[in-house]
């Protein structure tokens, strides 16, 4: 017998971004609950909206089932007297259990022989599990931020007003704060408020939408989309494409309409930026724009109340995005009448960071750094352009524009920068500076705003760990990790062969100095950087190759980070391959012999005049051989000749260990030969830390 | 509706619901919560329900009377709902009904907001209320207040009244909101604006203020050694308004503006921890009261927050 059930917590408006992930909770919450007092469960579906989180599932069973497991009593040796009848601890375990001694058995265990009892425990009634269940859900939400509310001590992401418990037609009690459940749920605030009485959880869908709520999320997201498109096209255009603030205005509305506005066309002067995020940012507005992207002067505005007079209501939605506009003009127009270039003295005044100074120290460590790596880059006919775009790279962030939407910092820079004649390279770069923004963001088209935006990053980086401020687990208030990843975005997006070291470095000199630091702080921060980004590449990577052959090659360095990930995908490639664990595990034991032996020989090469066996004088021959081929082609970035040239050495590694012994007692001899070996452990080394690859121990000679 | 109307059916509402009336406080402040009717009101466990117009001075935004939008001072009317009742919401919904805002005529909206004020070691959780995607309220929680958790938690509505007006009305620039038949906004405030932003702007004289910020603060922390939080709190108020008179003139510099913030934080705290002695050492009187506006339904799980100011009391005997 099963019946469904429905839970729905019914709430003051949640906050958009917090509806998706509490209903996900709530229905893992339900489920684990039901899982473990084993109620079978069929399906199930979750419903959210501003005022609701609520999930159905099909089929919960009345009961559990009754279980038998085995429980272990007294050993053997203990639970009989000399004259074999059961002991005090055989009867006192017999009736803990509820069983009579004689139903006791043995059982054999890894520890001797022990007695045993079956016990039975009854299945419950769902009615019986579902209260503490549901109540135990409810209260296990959490959110990023909670809140209390009246007199109530629990927490919730704001107060929660009802609580629908269903199984079949039965309502269970749950209690949470103040609230009882029952068997009402409200409908949209304004056109069904209810409370509409639900018989049965699978009417909870239609009630609702007969109630004007849109409940499923996928479908009210459709919805607004079909209705934003239908209304952008009356307007002869499309919805700029933005799936980000589709979510969030799905989880604004319960009833979603769409209302198409318009505003001066004068205001289209405007950089197109600055008007999406007008729109978008503070109303959650769908820009609408041409076949060709351009933005028209309208917008499409979600309403969640389908109104009596869409007029009325439009005249205000206008007249938000009005003032807002104008506003915006002001900005635009005051921040314009002062060059980009006088603004940067005013950076003295804004502080970046407490210890690391203003903007201005900021900019100033930006450019030396800047010139530093156009010169790494080879492109020092850039640096005039490079400087140029450093030096005005932060000024927006005192117009008055940035102030009102710190969003478009670098775009206002931008346009500003050519407003004040600035040359088109330069201004580009301001822009370019901040980007990528995100993981899904491109690398700048050009090197300029690369290398400002490296040098920012690595300024940025470098004062944090100076100051012994790495991010943690929860807190990256400065966007290291972003910023970590920018910087090998940008190398391999741009194609950079730098040293990352000598760049950190440079970095580390600037914020330095500074801090007054001395070389053992700046050794330290230039370590834990190195670390990282070697966390850093580690996640990036693990999508590319097994975690120990990143790990691996990591081992061997990333200071060029192009060279190390072509290694990597060199030995993504073969690492598979069914001759590639043999010789992993052979120079695993070659690394073995150096890693033990290696510290007492000579730091000399091997000496052939020691060689006594002919695999001996083949290996060295192989190993220097190869040794010169897999710089020539790291050089040259090929990585898998260089990876083929060391794969090479495998023959004659394995007819040296057939024919040799390395650890004679002859010791000149054992030296010489733990020497040769060495030598073959370098020709790998360039590659990657063989020894760090998970071969399998089988086959291991 | 005129501004006058509108304040009045305000009040009107929140006076049905059993809210008090209380005038605005006389002492400069930034915004509603600045008052003692909220910031000290909303500590501890007495209930409190009120309703008031609070002029709010905010220097920064002066703009000579020019600017359509923004002014020097503009009028929040503030409710205080004590412990929040249950249909806050509804509540609130209705005096919107009462100035003619119909939510089946308007797209009426709760948007996330979360609310802190760093000065007054403030913080809460709540709304902005939008109509037709204007945000015309704030709606807020509070969970602490000068540094102590808020029980019970109050529930703060703050209506920004000018742009109400304009709203209703139907008006591009504040100063053409009509303040009664026949007499517009601007023919009572305009000459404010432009003179107190030529204040604000110009005419301030850093080292007055600077010395003035001197002895408010010295003020504050004597009176709070005799045991006078309200005084002291008077002090406090004076401390963050020369702060925000020094900060529109531009005489802070970038370093020392945080040092100024703690400033004034510090002693707000401590007019806080202050105040709750007292009314601590009274008995928290207004308990007796049974006063409530709203539904309050009994608590099912736990006992009711307030609780922990028994202990607080009893430290206070003891």
């Amino acid at each position: 017998m099963s019946e469904d059930l429905l839970f729905e917590v019914g709430t003051e408006e949640l906050p958009a971004g917090a509806v998706e992930p509490a209903v996900e909770q709530l229905r893992a919450l339900v489920l684990s609950g039901l899982d473990g007092a084993r109620l079978g469960h069929g399906a199930a579906r979750t419903f959210a909206t501003p005022r609701r989180l609520a999930v159905l599932v099909e089929a919960v069973e009345q009961r559990s089932p009754d279980v038998t497991r085995q429980a272990l009593g007294p050993p053997v040796k203990a639970a009989f007297g000399p004259d074999g009848s059961h002991t005090k601890a055989a009867i006192k375990f017999a009736e803990a259990q509820g069983v009579t001694v004689q139903a006791l058995h043995r059982v054999q265990t890894p520890k001797g022989e022990y007695l045993a009892a079956e016990v039975t425990e009854p299945g419950r009634a769902a009615s019986a599990l579902l209260p503490g269940l549901l109540g135990a859900a409810v209260h296990g939400i959490e959110f990023r931020k909670s809140m209390r509310w009246g007199e109530a001590e629990q927490t919730f992401a704001r107060p929660v007003q009802w609580l629908l418990a269903l199984h079949g037609q039965e309502v269970f009690p749950v209690v949470f704060a103040d609230v009882k459940s029952g068997r009402m749920t409200l409908g949209h605030r304004f056109l069904s408020p209810g409370p509409h009485p639900v018989a049965r959880p699978r009417d909870y869908p239609g009630l609702l939408e007969r109630a004007h709520v849109l409940a499923e999320v996928g479908r009210r997201k459709e919805r607004i989309r079909t209705e934003a498109a239908e209304a952008a096209r009356k307007a002869g255009g499309r919805i700029r494409d933005d799936e980000a603030l589709l979510d969030e205005v799905t989880e604004l509305v319960e009833w979603p309409t769409a209302l198409l506005g318009s505003f001066e066309e004068r205001h289209l002067e405007l950089p197109p930026e600055v008007l999406v995020q007008e729109m978008t940012s503070h109303q959650r507005y769908f820009p609408v724009v041409d076949a060709g992207g351009k933005l028209l002067p309208r917008f499409v505005a979600i309403s969640n109340t389908p109104v009596r007079d869409p007029a009325l209501s439009l005249r205000g939605y206008e007249r938000v995005l009005r003032s807002r506009l104008t506003d915006g003009r002001f900005f635009f127009d005051e921040d314009r009448k002062v060059p980009l270039a006088a603004r940067v003295p005013a950076l003295e005044r804004v502080v970046w960071q407490g210890k690391l100074g203003t903007y201005a120290e900021k900019v100033g460590r930006i450019r030396l750094l800047a010139a530093g790596l156009t010169r790494a880059v080879g492109r020092p006919e850039l640096l005039d352009i490079v400087d140029r775009a450093a030096l005005l790279a932060k000024a927006d962030l005192t117009t008055g524009m940035v102030g009102e939407f710190p969003e478009l910092q670098g775009i206002m820079g931008r346009e500003y920068a050519l407003a004040s004649g600035e040359p088109p390279p330069v201004a580009q770069a301001i822009a370019d500076h901040y980007l990528p923004r995100g993981a899904s963001d491109p690398v700048p088209a050009d090197d300029p705003g690369a290398l400002v935006g490296m040098a920012d990053r690595l300024d940025t980086l470098a004062g944090l760990f100076a100051l012994g401020k790495p991010p943690t687990a929860s807190a990256d208030p400065f966007g290291l990790r972003r910023a970590c990843l920018g910087v090998v975005h940008l190398v391999l997006g741009r194609g950079y062969r730098l040293s990352l070291g000598e760049a950190v470095g440079q970095a580390l000199d600037g914020v330095g100095k500074k801090l007054g630091l001395g070389a053992a702080q700046v050794a330290e921060a230039r370590a834990q950087l190195q670390e990282f980004f070697r966390g850093r590449l580690r996640a990036l990577w693990a999508d590319r190759a097994r975690a120990d052959v990143v790990e691996a090659v990591l081992a061997a360095g990333f200071d060029d980070l192009r060279q190390a990930r072509t290694r990597l995908d060199a030995f993504a490639q073969v690492v598979g391959a069914s001759d590639f664990t043999p010789l992993a595990i052979a120079f695993k034991r070659v690394a073995n012999i150096v890693e033990k032996q290696g510290s007492d020989v000579s730091p000399e090469p091997a000496d052939p005049r020691l060689f006594q066996e002919p695999s001996e004088t083949a290996l060295a021959q192989a190993a220097r051989q190869a040794s010169a081929e897999v710089h020539r082609a790291l050089a040259a970035e090929n990585a898998p000749a260089a990876l083929a040239a060391a794969r090479s050495l495998k023959g004659p590694v394995d007819a040296f260990f057939d024919q040799v012994l390395v650890m004679t007692d002859d010791r000149p001899l054992r030296e010489n030969r733990v020497r040769l070996l060495r030598e073959v452990a370098q020709v790998f080394a360039p590659l990657a830390d063989l020894s760090r690859i998970q071969a399998e121990a089988a086959g291991a000679p | 509706m005129t501004f006058q109307e509108l304040i009045l059916a305000l009040q009107q509402h929140w006076a049905a619901q059993g809210c008090i009336l209380t005038q605005a406080y006389d002492v400069e402040v930034g915004a509603g919560t600045m008052a003692p009717t909220t910031f000290l009101r909303a500590l501890g466990p007495e209930p409190w329900n009120v309703a008031y117009v609070q002029p709010s001075r905010r220097p920064a935004d002066g703009r000579f009377g020019d600017n359509p939008n923004r002014l020097f001072q503009h009028h929040q009317l503030q409710v205080i709902l004590k412990p929040s009742p249950k249909d806050g919401q509804a509540l609130y919904l209705d005096s919107l009904k009462a100035i003619g805002i119909d939510p089946l005529d308007h797209d009426l909206r709760f948007v996330e907001d979360d609310w802190e004020a760093p000065t007054l070691g403030a913080w809460g959780l709540g709304w902005e209320v939008w109509c037709d995607g204007m945000e015309i309220t704030q709606f807020t929680y509070f969970q602490q207040c000068g540094g102590f958790e808020c029980r019970p938690v109050s529930a703060e509505l703050t209506y920004g009244l000018e742009r109400i007006a304009m709203y209703l009305q139907n008006v591009e620039n504040v100063f053409d909101v009509e303040w009664v038949k026949g007499v517009s906004y601007g023919e009572v405030f305009h000459r404010n604006e432009v003179e107190m932003s030529t204040y604000a702007f110009r005419a301030s004289d850093p080292a007055v203020l600077f010395a003035l910020f001197e002895i408010h603060e010295k003020e504050c922390v004597r009176l709070l050694a005799q045991g006078l939080p309200l005084p002291a709190y008077e002090a406090a108020l004076k401390c963050s308004h020369t702060f925000n008179l020094l900060d529109a003139r531009g005489a802070i510099s970038v370093t020392e503006r945080a040092g100024f913030i703690k400033r004034v934080r510090d002693n707000a705290r401590a007019c806080a921890k202050a105040y709750l002695e007292v009314r601590a050492a009274l008995g928290f009187p207004l308990r007796k009261t049974g006063w409530t506006v709203g539904q309050q339904p009994p608590l099912l799980e736990g006992a009711p927050a307030s609780r922990v100011w028994d202990t607080f009391l009893a430290e206070q005997k003891g």
